[in-house]
Parts: C-alpha cells; structure tokens; sequence
C-alpha cells in the first residue's frame, strides 16, 4: 500500500507514474474498443443481412481469440515492430468474437412487429434505422462492449513487454527490482480500473434500457 | 372522410401456387366498419396492408377517394393512415405518451404541442394520463397495451383506420369490452374502418358491413343482415353459422318477423325496430303479452308474436335451404 499512497507516484508529468501509466491504460484500451468496434459493425451487419456468412465469421472470430496474447504480440515485431500497433491488433481482433456476437444478436432480438409499425406509421428508412432499430439494439451492444473493454483492461497489461505503456509497468518494474509494494499496485490498480469500468458500463446499459429488463452479454 | 376501392385486386407472392389476393373488387363507404373476414389463407390481411402500400397489387388498383394509393408517397399515404395489429407493436424503449405522439413526432412536431391531443386520446380510450402516460410498455396488461395502441393510429387524426386482428391476443371479456369501446368511439369519431377478424361474431357485432374472403377470392360482401339472411353460397352460410337458430336470433332484426296479419291486439309494451329477435323473444317471455308494438322513430310499424317469430325463422331456413 505504501507505493499507492506515495504522492510522489502520481506525478503528473512523469512518464512512469501511476497517473500517466492509468491515461496510457486507458488510452490503450479505448482504442482497441473502438477500432475494434469499427470493424464488427460492417461485418455484423454483414452476417445478419446474409444469414449464411455468420457461422464462417464468427468460427475465425473464435479461433482468433484462443491465440495467446504474448505469442501474438511477439509473432508481430518483425512487421510492426515494438510499437502500440503491435498491442492494439490483437486486441481488436479478440474482441471481435463477443462483438459481432452482441451487435448480431442485439439486431435479431428486435421484434419484427415494432419495425413493422413503424414503417406503417410513416417513418421513413432512415427514422425506423435511429428511432426504433440503433435504441432498441445498443443495450445489448453496449453489453459486449462490456465484456469486450474488460477483457481488454486485461490484457493490455502486457503491453510494456513491447514497448508500450500501460498499468502493467508497475508489475514488471516491480518483479524486475524485487519490489513487492509496485506489484501490488499494479495488480490493485488493473483490477480496480476493470471493475470500475464495468460497473460504469453496467451505468450506461441501464440508462439505455429504460423500460426494458438489462440484458446480460451474449458471449 | 375517405372511402376505399379496391378494383379488380390481384397480389401474388413469389412462389405461391394461387394468387393471395384474387381479382377482388368493392367498396368500404366512407365512415363505415367493414370487416375482412375469413379463414388463415384468405388474404384478408394481404388485402388490408395493400391500403397503406405495405404491399401493393400485382394488379388492379386500390383507391382512397378515388385516388389510386399507387400515385401516393408511401410516407405521406401511411401517416394519413391508423395501423392497429395484434401484435401491437408498441416502441418499448418509448413511453406510452411517446408512443402515442410517434406520427405527430416524426413530422417534426414538438412534444408540447401534441400533448393534449395525447392525453385527449389516453381519456378517449379509457387510459387515465396522469396514471399511464409515463409508463413503459412492459408495465401495461395486454388490454392496456392495445389501448394505447390503439391511441397512437389516432394520434394524427387520420381519415382511415386499418385493424389486423386487434382483439385477437385478449381474452374474451376483455375483448367483448374493446369491442363495445370501439362502437363507442366510432359514434364520435366517424373513421373509415378496415377491420381484419376470422371471429364471425366480432364481425357481426362490429360490422357496418362484412366482406367474406376465401383462398383470395371475395365471396360475399353484405350488412351483417343480408349476409345472415342471404348467404350467397353453403360456404358463407356456414362460416356465418346461418343455420343456427341462436345466431339468427341475436343478430336479426324484429323487423324480419312482423306480423303480416294486419290485425293490432291490445299490445301494452312497444319495441324498437332496431332491438334483434332475442331481445324481443325474451320481452315476450318476460312481459307475458301475445304481442309487442314495432316502433320506428316513435310510430308504430307493426307487431310481433312468438307465432310470427317462429314463422319468420322457419320460413328463413327454408328459404336458405332451397
């Protein structure tokens, strides 16, 4: 706990501090998440549009995610070299599995009667596709990008082993140096910064489901 | 105001053996209740979403007021057009009060302007807006739900309303109650109603005037009497459950068993001419009289007997049997 509390690590300009290491964390993370829902929002509009693309696409998903992270990093340096690029492309790809799952199945659970209705009313494509479709369906996206950023938290504690900063720093400097308090702090902080962020995410769900149940991830 | 043609009416689907809709061709007056009704297959639904274009006709046309739907935006035809289905179709992520300003909302008209029309319509179907208007769909029973499903087809004041089944999912007397509040509404608000059911007693109950559809075709369309009293073929005469005595009873009217003998007995109770042979069977019964005085608009215009009741029944069913 002496190493948390120490003011002196949480310099604000100092690049091993706890401060800027939490920012590149999260800055690590946000930018998988978000690229990585870049890319399976096309593909999961694909597989829901064309049924029979969904199986092919979500079997590569999967298999892409049981590759181990420090392999698939490592497997990267000849072409990218010890930079964040290394670290984020894995991390895009394992978060496609539970993404296109979510984003696919928030889509199929929108009863085909509302979207029925509303073009009976008058909405034009585009209302039915902002009014009625994206609200109905972002709980449950919102759901794997909860899944998805937690995952990610995770993982992206290796990626000072590349060169790339992130919370990780603490553990390793720590092992390296032999200084149990800098481990612990490491570890106390990703998984503080994890479940802080589900619950936040968890927040966000809520609010977008109002008058419906919250649904629980489909991964 | 708005009548609806339907002219020479063919829809195919892709793949279909007989066409869904087959050269069909009436017209629905404007303020009335028409009902489509026939069997699953029929094409009664088919023929109703050809109205507000959500399928249009292989061939023939429909018209609203003589204008053929074809030559209409879709968008603007549809928002001057109620839809009512079974599945209701309420917006979950919506309250009740948003729900019933959809159409009024997606015109661009702000929220306070439509919100006395939208508590006026939560009253006009029985739903109290101080208790309903911010509740979700999923905190309303099913009846409720259709109310306020029922609040949004009339929320932009629509000339046409199209109902697919709307009773179908409620239980008996809760649909009985929908019907009476329907009858009720429509006094007031004078729609043209288009009204899908394969319930032969909710279109005799609701009907101004009943359409029966078979495999695509239509086979009769008629008042809810003529269609009793003269069923074109054993089909209709079935579906209509012609034959049955009850049915008859409920639904025909008094003046369909006057008395032709010209005599006028010392009758102390009177009855309307509009008041059906079951209600005046039991006035009989109850009034313990040989005969009741028919009124039509306050005047005499003629008299019953349980003799000439049960002459006019025997001599129905014969007349449909021949």
């Amino acid at each position: 706990m002496q190493y948390l509390l120490d003011t002196r690590h949480w310099i604000l300009g100092e690049p091993t501090s706890i401060t800027s290491l939490l920012v590149a964390h999260l800055r690590i993370t946000a930018i998988s998440v978000l690229i990585g829902l870049a890319v399976a929002f096309p593909l999961a509009l694909v597989a829901v549009r064309h049924t029979r693309t969904y199986l092919p696409l979500i079997t590569v998903a999967g298999i892409l995610y049981t590759l181990p992270s420090l392999a698939f990093m490592a497997l990267l340096i000849p072409f990218t070299g010890l930079t964040a690029t290394t670290v984020v492309i894995p991390l895009v790809l394992y978060a496609q599995v539970v993404l296109i799952r979510n984003i696919v199945a928030a889509i199929q659970a929108i009863d085909p009667w509302v979207v029925e209705v509303g073009y009976a009313m008058g909405m034009t494509t585009r209302q039915v596709q902002w009014r009625v479709v994206l609200p109905l369906a972002l709980p449950v996206i919102v759901a794997g990008v909860r899944v998805a950023t937690v995952t990610t938290i995770g993982i992206a504690t290796i990626a000072p082993l590349f060169g790339v900063p992130s919370l990780g720093y603490l553990i390793f400097q720590g092992f390296n140096t032999s200084y149990a308090d800098q481990v612990m702090a490491g570890v106390i902080l990703v998984s503080a910064l994890a479940i802080l962020t589900d619950l936040a995410l968890l927040g966000v769900q809520r609010l977008l489901s109002r008058g419906r149940r919250v649904s629980p991830a489909t991964a | 105001m708005a009548s609806i043609t339907f002219s020479q009416v063919t829809k195919r689907f892709p793949g279909a053996d007989r066409p869904a809709v087959d050269t069909v061709s009436f017209t629905v007056p404007a303020d009335e209740i028409c009902m489509l009704l026939g069997t699953s297959g029929s094409g009664k639904t088919t023929l109703l979403r050809m109205v507000n274009r959500l399928g249009d006709p292989t061939s023939g046309q429909v018209l609203i007021d003589g204008v053929p739907t074809t030559e209409q935006d879709p968008i603007h035809l549809r928002r001057g057009i109620g839809y009512v289905i079974q599945q209701v179709g309420l917006f979950p992520h919506l309250t009740v009060e948003d729900n019933v300003r959809l159409v009024p909302s997606i015109t661009g008209e702000p929220a306070a302007k439509s919100r006395p029309r939208v508590e006026a319509l939560l009253r006009l179907v029985g739903l109290p807006p101080a208790e309903y208007r911010r509740r979700y769909p999923s905190q309303l029973s099913g009846g409720q739900a259709q109310r306020v499903g029922l609040a949004r087809a009339l929320a932009a004041d629509p000339a046409i309303l199209l109902m697919d089944e709307p009773f179908g999912s409620l239980d008996a007397i809760t649909r009985g109650r929908m019907q009476q509040e329907l009858l009720r509404m429509q006094q007031e608000l004078h729609k043209t109603i288009l009204f899908v059911t394969h319930d032969v007693d909710e279109a005799l109950t609701l009907g101004d005037r009943i359409a029966v559809l078979a495999e695509g075709r239509l086979v009769q369309v008629g008042t809810p009497v003529e269609l009793l009293a003269t069923p074109a073929n054993a089909f209709v005469r079935r579906l209509m459950g012609a034959d049955s005595i009850v049915r008859q009873f409920e639904y025909l009217p008094v003046t369909l068993a006057l008395d032709a003998a010209g005599v006028r007995p010392h009758a102390a109770e009177s009855i309307t001419a509009d008041t059906t042979l079951l209600e005046a069977l039991l006035r009989l019964i109850q009034s313990e009289q040989p005969a009741l005085v028919v009124e039509e608009a306050g005047r005499p215009i003629g008299h019953v007997t349980l003799g000439s009741i049960s002459r006019s029944v025997r001599r129905h069913r014969s007349g449909v049997q021949a």
